[in-house]
């Protein structure tokens, strides 16, 4: 976009480190990563370039909730993000920790760091991460620190609270990691990655010099590419000794003994929950994952815990396998300050301080692709509102990344926030393949792609176009090519020309034939929403004023503040008769308006 | 501002108040409909006289309809006016016919909210308007808030919480495909989309009950000449609102008046009497009270207790039965004959409809007769209306599919569509639910989480 910016971290090195597992995708985070890629991410790329196992997740459950799913080298990926970076037109990157924001009549100008230099900008974006007062515990041990090995962010809070901005405490947790060599693979269940990988990028609308959207210069690095070997995870399990081990300790861990007072999310319990919680589960299924190709770190997927170390090293050896494991690093939870998002606008621009936007985990949410996600929408966001332009907002309707925003800001959330499918009303209408043609509408006003890929995407859409309408209305023999398609679905026979399209247009456009009728009925329910999103609320509303209006609704609206009539009906508490009341409020104060 | 792109129907005016029923449609489907259904064209603002044939080609009513292009209607958008003959039931049916053909049942004070939103209305007008809808929908908001809070609204929960349940049973293994889950159990699923298609019917079988508590139980008073059913009907209403006089053949057409008996409400029907030999006028009169007979709830034969009793023509008798029927003796207060027997064991009472005596005994009589309509669910009453059947019945028709996707084994994604749109058919009776609810319950069921 051109906007000149500066990038501030605490450690330059860190850009982009993966603080748990390696890996990039898996259920809705996979398409959220291909959405990412249409409005110009790194991320997939990024992740197509340095993984080293690639698997597509439900292959069975249908095309609209399958998606990729990648592990990564842990040092290749965040390593090769710092240089692109590096590499960025207009991109300054100097590490220093900020200790505060400078803030003047009520806006955000700038920021002050702990070596003492003030920078100024117009439109400032804060991810922090889990580092606001972030704090790591194992068992009673605690340690100031968002990650391990890294600061705590210790200032940066009280500065945000000044602004008037709430904050409150969430909580996460990881497991240890262990040293490949004393792992005992044998008898362990392999899990391989897939012979044909899925990629997260769209190749086939990029040019070969679009590789990278940011211009290169220097060595083009090579990527993985398909044939190279990949790497195995493994497969192990919990047995009963382990669950003795938890519950003989149970007062020991950090969470169950009260030290932690952060939520955790539910998605991702510790080793004491899911014994807790599910005694009637014999044992729990846990993978090992390596974390590149170049160290002998293996992670444990499904050991999450807050237990002492002494602990953790019996419950370590008491798996198969495992039984020698030397531990590199220990299991840890971390508790950090997050500001409730139902505090930003849907631009993530803070409500309480102008051209303040905030971004990834400081949002309440958990997880890279929420992250970046966030990260990419508050980036084009500053840029717009230094230009005086309208905010890029993604509906609801048109990808996961719209529910993820909207989800955050109007209704906010308790635990650490991650994407599910089953959070999109029309997730149908999100299959990972279609990602950049839905998206294209915002793609290419804002230039967040190159000229050449969006007339690439144009065209793929355009034939896409033709081909669907081709189907649906021409005979074939026997009848209409759509409907034999609907009828024999894999084992359909196609028009010869189609099949001289590429695969990307033709699984696009076999997925809208076969799908069409649920796609219809998904689009008429988009189509009866649409019109309330459009309908904006002033933010100067008086909620309590409104005659008829229920209690409980007002108070709703009213700590919600949402801005059009779609969020207003979304949140929970607030029936469709005072939405109907509310639009008429609307309507009536825009013709006093008018009228005066 | 936009509009809502859809195409609203309602009965504009009050049910059983007038001879003719007015049902008004307004958005952009107004023309099309004119096109389809009367294959006539949309000439704006010209009354058209012609037959209204249901979508599938039975014949409902003659009619008068009127289109209005835009901006010249009340509504400000396309509409169209169809006035029928005032019997709720052909009103009904009519406006059925426009759901079933794409139209959405608009709600209480909607055709006037278009009609401010659209510009139709100045701004002295829209404060009044503001409080005409107010205070209707508080009134709606109170109706439907107490089958909200009441019998309905927990229904409807316990639907909701079972569709959320089992919809957590498919999303699990959709969201959460790297988890040691325990073997998909299809056959719950399938169970519990059995359940809930019952409980779904078992709410949609109160429809007609809503229909009649909202519209009134149809009562017909039948009889001979002279019997005294128009005196019953004033003696019922409380007020001369039927002519009375010693002639026989007094009443020529029929009338109607709405009445409260005990907690429900009657629309009670007053007709031409029934004489063996009637003169040319007469006879239409009898053939309107067939009309009326054919779709009657309930029936008050009226017979005058001073006279032999004459037989009822059997186009009449075959639909009265001892539980739709209530027998009045009238003219009690004059010395009587002994009744001939009765055709069927019919419930009796004996009244002056001239003195009042024996009134209460017939009201108690009809409200009794009129809790038989009544429908339980459960051990409560409910009555669902328009808008509620709608949705239960799209709720039902995803359900259905839903149990097909199953049986057939289609792709979790597709099963999970028809759910989720049936929830969502459920939340426009109950309000939003939120998804959030179908991650608890998965949570809370299964072991999920690295
Ligand atoms: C222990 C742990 C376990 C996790 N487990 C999971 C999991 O199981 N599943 C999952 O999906 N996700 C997990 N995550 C979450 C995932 O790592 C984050 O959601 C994601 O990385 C958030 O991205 P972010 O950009 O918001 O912040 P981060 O990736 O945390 O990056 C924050 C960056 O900001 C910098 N920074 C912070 N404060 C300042 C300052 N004041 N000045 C300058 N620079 C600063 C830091 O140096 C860092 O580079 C876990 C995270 C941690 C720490
Ligand atoms: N004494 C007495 N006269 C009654 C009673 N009820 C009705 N009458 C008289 O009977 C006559 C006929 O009454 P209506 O009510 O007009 O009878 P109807 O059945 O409506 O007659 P049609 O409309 O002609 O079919 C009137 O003169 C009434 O005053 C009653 O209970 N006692
Ligand atoms: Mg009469």
């Amino acid at each position: 976009m051109g906007a000149s910016t500066l990038l501030l971290t605490g450690n330059i090195d860190t850009i982009a480190q993966m603080s748990c597992n390696p890996a990039i995708g898996g259920q809705a985070k996979g398409q959220m990563v291909r959405e990412i890629d249409a409005l110009g991410g790194e991320m997939a790329i990024n992740t197509d370039l340095t993984a080293i196992q690639f698997r597509l997740l439900n292959e069975s459950k249908g095309p609209a909730v399958r998606s990729p799913r990648a592990q990564c080298d842990k040092k290749a990926y965040q390593f090769r993000l710092k240089h692109t970076l590096e590499l960025q037109k207009n991109l300054q990157i100097f590490q220093a920790t900020v200790t505060g924001l400078i803030y003047k009549n009520g806006r955000v100008v700038g920021c002050q760091t702990n070596l003492d230099i003030e920078f100024m900008g117009h439109t400032v974006v804060v991810t922090t991460g889990t580092f606001l007062r972030g704090l790591m515990h194992v068992g009673q041990n605690k340690n100031e620190g968002g990650r391990l090995g890294d600061f705590s962010a210790k200032t940066l809070s009280a500065s945000l609270i000044e602004a008037g901005i709430e904050l409150q405490r969430l909580k996460t947790g990881t497991p240890p990691r262990l040293l490949g060599r004393s792992i005992n693979f044998t008898g362990l269940q392999e899990q391989k990655g897939d012979a044909k990988p899925t990629l997260f990028a769209f190749h086939d609308t990029r040019d070969p010099e679009d590789l990278f959207h940011v211009e290169q210069t220097g060595e083009r690095r090579l990527g993985w590419s398909p044939g190279s070997e990949q790497v195995s995870c493994w497969m192990t399990y919990t047995t009963p000794a382990s669950e003795k081990i938890v519950r003989d300790n149970l007062h020991k861990s950090a969470m169950y003994s009260g030290e932690i007072e952060g939520i955790g999310p539910r998605y991702c319990p510790s080793i004491e929950d899911k014994f807790v919680r599910f005694a009637d589960k014999p044992r729990h299924l846990l993978f090992l994952e390596p974390e590149g190709r170049s160290t002998n770190e293996y992670y444990i997927n499904g050991l999450s815990t807050s237990l002492p170390f002494d602990v953790q090293l019996d419950l370590v050896h008491s798996i198969p396998g495992l039984e020698q494991a030397v531990l590199l690093r220990p299991a840890y939870a971390v508790e950090y300050d997050f500001a409730p998002p139902t505090q930003l606008f849907p631009s993530l621009e803070s409500r309480k301080a102008e051209n303040l936007f905030l971004a990834g985990q400081i949002n309440g949410t958990s997880g890279y692709e929420e992250a970046a996600a966030q990260g990419l929408i508050a980036g084009v966001n500053a840029v717009l509102k230094v230009r005086g332009e309208a905010p890029l907002i993604i509906q609801r309707h048109e990808g996961y990344i719209g529910v993820l925003i909207d989800d955050l800001v109007t209704k906010g959330t308790i635990e650490p926030y991650r994407m599910f499918t089953s959070r999109a009303e029309h997730r149908l209408l999100f299959n990972h393949g279609s990602a950049e043609l839905r998206l294209i509408e915002h793609s290419k006003p804002h230039k967040l792609l190159s000229d050449s890929r969006i007339s690439n995407i144009s065209h793929k859409l355009s034939r896409v176009h033709y081909w669907q309408n081709y189907l649906e209305n021409t005979r074939s023999g026997a009848g209409i090519w759509a409907e034999g398609i609907r009828r024999d679905k894999e084992i359909a026979i196609l028009p010869s020309e189609l099949n001289t399209e590429t695969p990307e247009i033709r699984e696009e456009v076999l997925y809208r034939v076969i799908y069409a009728g649920y796609l219809d009925r998904e689009l008429r329910q988009v189509e009866k929403l649409k019109h309330v999103e459009k309908i904006r609320i002033p933010l100067e509303i008086n909620y309590a004023a409104i005659p008829g209006m229920r209690r409980e609704s007002a108070l709703k609206l009213a700590q919600f503040r949402p801005q059009n009539l779609g969020q207003a009906s979304r949140i929970s508490g607030v029936n469709p008769a005072d939405i109907s009341i509310l639009m008429i409020q609307i309507a009536a104060q825009r013709r006093a308006a008018e009228q005066s | 501002m936009s509009f809502p792109a859809d195409t609203i129907a309602a009965l504009a005016t009050p049910v059983g108040t007038a001879a003719l029923a007015l049902i008004r449609a307004s958005g952009p489907a107004a023309s099309t409909l004119v096109q389809e259904i009367f294959a006539r064209a949309p000439l704006p603002r010209q009354a058209q006289h012609a037959d209204y044939r249901d979508l599938q080609g039975v014949l409902i009513d003659d009619v008068l309809f009127t289109f209005f292009a835009n901006p010249n209607s009340f509504t400000g958008e396309d509409s169209l006016e169809i006035s029928c003959h005032g019997n709720p039931f052909i009103a009904q049916k009519i406006l059925a016919d426009l759901l079933a053909r794409g139209c959405r049942s608009a709600e209480a004070g909607e055709f006037s909210k278009r009609a401010f939103l659209n510009g139709r209305l100045d701004l002295s007008q829209a404060e009044a308007v503001m409080d005409l809808i107010h205070a209707r929908s508080d009134q709606a908001l109170a109706a439907a808030n107490q089958q909200l809070r009441g019998s309905l609204g927990r229904h409807m929960a316990e639907l909701s919480t079972l569709l959320i349940k089992t919809l957590a049973h498919v999303e699990a293994y959709i969201d959460f495909p790297e988890e040691d889950l325990p073997t998909e159990n299809r056959q719950n699923i399938d169970k519990d989309i059995d359940t809930l298609i019952i409980n779904t019917d078992r709410l949609l079988a109160t429809s007609h009950y809503g229909a009649l508590l909202r519209n009134g139980i149809k009562t017909v008073i039948l009889g001979e000449p002279n019997a005294g059913k128009s005196s019953l009907l004033n003696c019922l209403v409380g007020r001369e609102r039927a002519l009375v006089s010693s002639e026989p053949g007094t009443t020529r057409d029929y009338l109607e008046e709405l009445i409260i008996v005990g907690p429900y409400c009657l629309r009670l029907i007053d007709t031409a009497g029934l004489n063996p030999k009637p003169a040319l006028l007469e006879k239409r009169g009898i053939e309107k009270s067939r009309e009326q007979a054919a779709e009657a709830d309930l029936f008050l034969w009226v017979i005058d207790a001073t006279r032999p009793r004459p037989d009822l023509p059997s186009e009449f008798s075959q639909h009265l039965t001892a539980k739709n029927t209530l027998v009045v003796y009238n003219k009690c207060d004059l010395p009587v004959i002994d009744p001939s027997p009765l055709p069927q064991p019919f419930q009796c009472v004996n009244i002056s409809a001239l003195t009042i005596t024996g009134l209460t005994t017939l009201q108690d009589a009809l409200a009794k007769m009129a809790s038989s309509f009544q429908v339980n669910v459960g051990s409560e009453v409910i009555a669902i209306n328009t808008r509620h059947t709608q949705s239960l019945e799209q709720a039902k028709k995803c359900l259905l599919a839903a149990k097909i996707k199953l049986a057939e084994n289609v792709h979790s994604e597709l099963l999970s569509s028809d759910l989720m749109t049936a929830l969502e058919s459920f939340a426009q009776i109950s309000g939003k639910i939120d998804h959030e609810r179908i991650l608890d319950e998965l949570f809370a069921t299964f072991c999920i989480g690295k």
